[in-house]
């Protein structure tokens, strides 16, 4: 079977051959992304659960730092290299940077990474990178230990949401001294509603003796809240000695080998198989484009009659393909529209939480004197605002998604009746590239805003953890600390005057709202954003397809009139290139076919 | 701090209870809670487990007891409020939420208790009440209450609502908060306790327990050393510090199994030290091998299942190595293993912090809920109610005290940060003696003692006329120096009196 590599390179010659750049431009993409492939599994679980032991255990080497207390501040992301290697990702750190510059990369000894990221050593590090040679990652595999942003409670969990629909798995890690707790579940039945596969990995049963009960009571809850994933009970412990002792026995007690291989059979091939049919769309579709300009050419040239009625053919469909484009056609508007309406909605849904979320507070505030416990009413603010943005933030996401999936149908119905020949793609494919939000260049972001992603996440997840620590206090350009600090000042007595503390009431409420105000307005305007750029993939996606249609007649055209202009003489010649050329697609389109994941026994 | 009997404070507020029952007869909350009020004088301190689910409640209050009362298993077990208090014999009564109540069997099996709810659905039972012969349940009744966070919502909210117990009378008098790992939502916990506490003026003192210490780091050998270190650490951060007394590591189910060590379990685990080292070491790799019915030892599976159950994998290895290390006999292997679970540390600090201010306690919130009352539902003819409450304030230093300290505890602002670990530790932080007080060792002599309370005395004299100070800080070392200059006369009353 001819490598997808091979036939990459076939289907750009020929691309060149033909003249045409815009598909020549389409496959390199598509080359990058074959040669480059990643699939990331986030590991994540309350903090103590065991998530840097496991990531230690799967790479068989100390590369997350483990420890009795909390360890871990920075994400770790283990990758394939040729040969172990570690890097920090520091904020800042040029000479005279003013906190408004860029990361640095620092190349450290492998070994000491894990100590690099532990306690005051990790001040100023964002993230840090290992390489390993492993056949576990060879094929792409990318493992992110998110201690620090990792946790599924309240404050963290908004981060790690945010950084779910980038990820190909979740690796959800619960230790087996409990079964799972409301917001472990909470959490699992959002992660399975962002992503693709998701396994619930029960750690330490090396010391819990009742872990096959906990197992099954995790099985319950997770069919009782219809989340779809596997318990898989693993060792991190066991693991490890099993490898310094090379025990094949006691490799299989751990569990982590039965964690790795359903690593590569769900995780890994079912990346591959995705990918793979991308590759197969892409390139059938490229060698159809291609051969209707000269399966047209050898028609032209082998019934010089018929080419009058051949090229009113060829026009008539161009025509409908211009029209196509210009006229403002129903996929347009059903995107326009979802798009407005999405827009409305996401306002309302994030006024409505916030009404929500004022009113508890005000509730609270009236309830008894701001003053004093202004502190836990900022911190309970927080959370609320956190888990209202997460929501909000989960269900933009799934209306996004769908809307693409409409348009996309909308798109299919308009122009299948127009262009019998060439195929368009199905939702699922032109939304993989929508999966792939690009991700943000962390060096183009102010310090302040960076030191507090960690990871590389979408512009929701800055704002949110801005949001969060700049709620505690921390910003100083935040309005809201302005005003707070008023109140700060007095709440170490009880003033039981009437009159004062009303005031101190409202104060604390409009202090309270306008904060919501700000909350709604910047993420709303993010959320807006990202829409915004799921509208402009989608429309530049189908423009694009569009474009190649419309290229591909007119070329089509011009091959029509080519041959008919030709000479008897040459004819012979020209009808033998031709054929070669065809036959040469034909067997580009035939090698693809190979490829197809069904043939080879993919999944889905 | 001793007042002279007549002037008991204990012996007024139940006067004043009394008083106050008969002028709100008419009407029945306000008499409910007054009796509800006078009923709690007479008893012991409440004490609530609290924490998130599966943190280790039940063991803990079986260890605390010496006794398995408390139903436990590997899933969400408690799911009711369930109180334990001294009783000469066993009994059980089931109040549910309908407000009737009945007698339930108090079957007793094997030195602990099966507790059955007798067919009642959990939520229809607003609580449990188990009377059991034990002496530490004399000094203080134990509430054991359903995990926070549970999945069973309904369990969660029953702990939430017993401890806010609405209508002013607070459920318990203590919190005793359980965690495996202190998170950002325990503190908010913590946070909110302290809050509700600090709002109604009350001193709800609470201690953070790490449970389950002996899980640390895969239940090593040194894992209460390192959750010690843990703890110590959780300590000395003042935003855990500002919520919580203190927090101490105890392994639960390790000193419940030493504290209910059998003659059996010791011969066992002496053969298990006797046998092949590298052999039993194999063994205590997990506990699926341990359990394994074939082993190199003559110890049965059942008896192994039974030792793993009652001193878990960690218990297990660490009675192992203590044997291997010379302890032999059963009485010091049990003491030897309960001294290193952490529960002697704990039980002192109970002592310090709750059952040692029993009285002080009960006084406070008797008297924060007839000031509150009075407010609230002013009668003619109250006046000289009032005037009582404000009398034995007066007289009863340690009232001011301990509202000073959940003060101290909500507020960091309301003295100079050098000052505030000094006011709270003469207001009786880390214990109501005078050397503790003092801050001197518990063998100074008195003529120490004295001398150290003159210097506190002269050092917040001048604190009370700092100019730099402002209303409330000043308010504030009033009440320290009260406490001081008690405190001198307390001493001063030993062998010989000065001026």
């Amino acid at each position: 079977m001819p490598t997808p590599g091979a036939l990459l390179d076939r289907a750009l010659a020929l691309t060149a051959l033909c003249e045409r750049p815009d598909l020549h431009r389409r496959l390199t993409r598509v080359k990058q992304r074959v040669e480059a492939p990643s699939v990331r599994v986030l590991v994540v679980g309350e903090p103590k659960q065991g998530k840097s032991s496991l990531v230690n255990a799967l790479v068989g080497a100390p590369v997350c730092p483990v420890a009795d207390d909390v360890a871990t501040t920075v994400p770790t992301v283990v990758r394939s290299g040729e040969s172990p290697r570690a890097e920090l990702l520091l904020a800042g750190a040029a000479a005279g940077d003013d906190g408004g510059g860029t990361t640095t990369r620092l190349p450290v000894p492998i070994e000491t990474v894990a100590a690099r990221v532990t306690g005051t050593a990790a001040e100023g590090v964002l993230q840090a990178e290992v390489e390993l040679p492993r056949r576990l990652l060879a094929d792409g595999l990318e493992l992110v230990d998110t201690a620090g942003v990792g946790g599924v409670g309240a404050a963290h969990s908004p981060t790690t949401i945010d950084l779910l629909p980038s990820a190909d798995a979740v690796l959800f890690v619960s230790d087996a001294s409990q079964e799972f707790t409301a917001p472990e579940l909470a959490f699992l039945t959002q992660a399975a509603a962002l992503c693709p596969t998701v396994v619930c990995v029960l750690t330490k049963t090396d010391a819990c003796p009742d872990w096959r009960r906990i197992a099954e009571l995790d099985r319950a809850h997770l069919h009782a809240a219809e989340v779809p994933a596997e318990v898989l009970p693993v060792s991190a412990t066991l693991g490890v000695l099993a490898l310094t002792t090379q025990d094949r026995e006691l490799q299989e007690e751990s569990g982590i080998g039965a964690l790795a291989r359903y690593l590569r059979r769900e995780v890994v091939e079912r990346a591959e198989a995705l990918s793979r049919r991308a590759l197969v769309h892409d390139l059938s579709s490229v060698a159809e484009h291609l051969a209707l300009a000269v399966r047209t050419e050898l028609r032209g040239l082998e019934d010089p009659d018929g080419r009058e009625e051949l090229v009113g053919e060829l026009e008539e469909a161009r025509v409908a393909v211009e029209e196509l484009r210009r006229r403002s056609s129903r996929w347009q508007q059903t995107l326009a529209d979802g798009v407005t309406d999405l827009l409305a909605d996401i306002d309302h849904d994030l006024r409505d939480r916030s009404r929500v979320v004022t009113r508890e507070a005000e509730e609270a505030i009236d309830a008894g004197d701001p003053g004093p416990a202004w502190r836990e009413l900022a911190e309970w603010l927080d959370q609320c605002i956190a888990l209202a943005v997460a929501d909000s933030f989960v269900w933009a996401e799934q209306r996004s998604q769908f809307l693409a999936e409409q348009v996309i149908g909308q798109f299919t119905a308009d122009s299948g009746t127009a262009l019998p020949e060439l195929t368009v793609g199905s939702a699922a494919e032109a939304l993989e590239t929508l999966v792939d939000l690009p991700a943000i260049d962390s060096g183009a972001l102010p310090l302040r805003e960076r030191v507090l992603i960690g990871l590389r996440g979408s512009y929701t997840g800055v704002l949110m953890t801005g949001l969060v620590t700049s709620l505690a206090g921390l910003a100083i350009i935040n309005p809201f600390s302005l005003a707070a600090g008023v109140l700060m000042g007095r709440r170490a007595y009880r003033d039981d005057k009437a009159q004062r503390l009303s005031r101190r009431q409202s104060e604390a409420k409009s202090i309270v709202r306008r904060h919501l105000d700000e909350v709604v307005f910047q993420v709303g305007k993010q959320l807006k954003d990202r829409l915004r750029l799921v509208q402009r993939t989608l429309r530049d996606t189908i423009t694009d397809t569009v474009d190649e249609m419309s290229q591909s007649l007119a070329d089509a055209v011009k091959a029509a009139q080519r041959a008919s202009r030709s000479a008897t003489a040459e004819r012979d010649a020209q009808v033998r290139a031709v054929r070669q050329r065809l036959a040469e697609l034909d067997r580009l389109a035939r090698d693809v076919r190979s490829l197809e994941p069904g043939l080879t026994g993919g999944t889905r | 701090m001793t007042a002279p009997a007549e002037e008991d404070p204990v012996e007024q507020v139940r006067a004043l209870l009394g008083e106050a029952l008969e002028v709100y007869a008419d009407e029945p909350a306000a008499a409910s809670r007054l009796s509800a009020v006078r009923q709690r004088m007479d008893e012991p301190l409440r004490i609530a487990l609290v924490g998130r689910v599966k943190a280790g409640k039940s063991t803990l209050l079986d260890a605390l007891v010496g006794a398995r009362l408390a139903p436990t298993d590997a899933g969400e077990c408690t799911r009711v409020v369930t109180v334990y208090r001294y009783g000469r014999i066993p009994k059980v009564v089931l109040h549910d939420t309908a407000g009737t109540s009945r007698v339930l069997p108090a079957r007793r099996v094997g030195g602990g208790l099966r507790l059955d709810l007798g067919g009642s659905a959990p939520e229809d039972v607003a609580q449990v009440v188990v009377e059991w012969p034990a002496p530490e349940l004399e000094a203080a009744t134990l509430v054991d209450s359903p995990g926070l966070a549970s999945l069973s919502t309904d369990a969660s909210d029953r702990t939430t609502s017993f401890l806010e117990a609405g209508d002013g009378v607070p459920g318990v008098d203590a919190v005793l908060y359980l965690t495996r790992h202190l998170q950002p939502d325990d503190v908010a916990a913590l946070t909110s306790f302290q809050a509700a506490a600090a709002a109604a003026g009350r001193h709800t003192a609470t201690l953070t327990v790490l449970s389950r210490a002996d899980e640390v780091g895969g239940a090593r050998l040194d894992a209460l050393q390192a959750a010690a270190a843990v703890a110590r650490r959780m300590s000395a951060d003042p935003a855990i510090a500002a919520v919580t007394s203190a927090v101490v590591p105890v392994a639960g189910l390790l000193a419940l199994g030493a504290r209910t060590l059998r003659h059996g379990d010791v011969v066992a685990l002496r053969a298990l030290a006797a046998a092949d080292r590298t052999a039993v070491a194999a063994m205590l790799l997990t506990t699926d091998r341990f359990l394994r019915a074939e082993a190199p030892v003559e110890v049965s599976p059942t008896v192994r299942a039974g030792l793993l159950e009652r001193l878990g994998l960690f218990g297990v290895r660490l009675a192992v190595a203590l044997v291997h290390a010379g302890i032999g006999d059963a009485a010091t292997l049990a003491d030897e293993l309960l001294r290193r679970s952490g529960l002697p540390e704990l039980q002192r600090l109970l002592q310090v912090h709750f059952t040692g201010r029993g009285r002080q306690l009960r006084v406070a919130a008797a008297l924060q809920v007839v000031g509150d009352l009075l407010r609230t539902s002013p009668r003619p003819g109250t006046e000289g109610l009032a005037e009582a409450v404000e009398r034995i304030r007066l007289a009863a230093v340690d009232v001011d005290e301990l509202a000073l300290l959940a003060r101290l505890r909500a507020a960091d602002d309301l003295l100079p940060p050098g000052l505030r670990a000094e006011a709270q530790r003469l207001l009786g932080a880390e214990g109501t003696a005078a050397a503790s007080r003092l801050g001197l060792s518990g063998d100074g002599s008195a003529e120490e003692l004295r001398g150290a309370a003159q210097d506190a005395v002269a050092r917040w004299r001048q604190v009370t006329t700092d100019p730099a100070l402002d209303r409330p800080a000043t308010d504030a070392a009033d009440v320290v120096l009260a406490s001081c200059e008690a405190l001198l006369t307390g001493l001063g009353r030993a062998p010989a009196l000065r001026t």
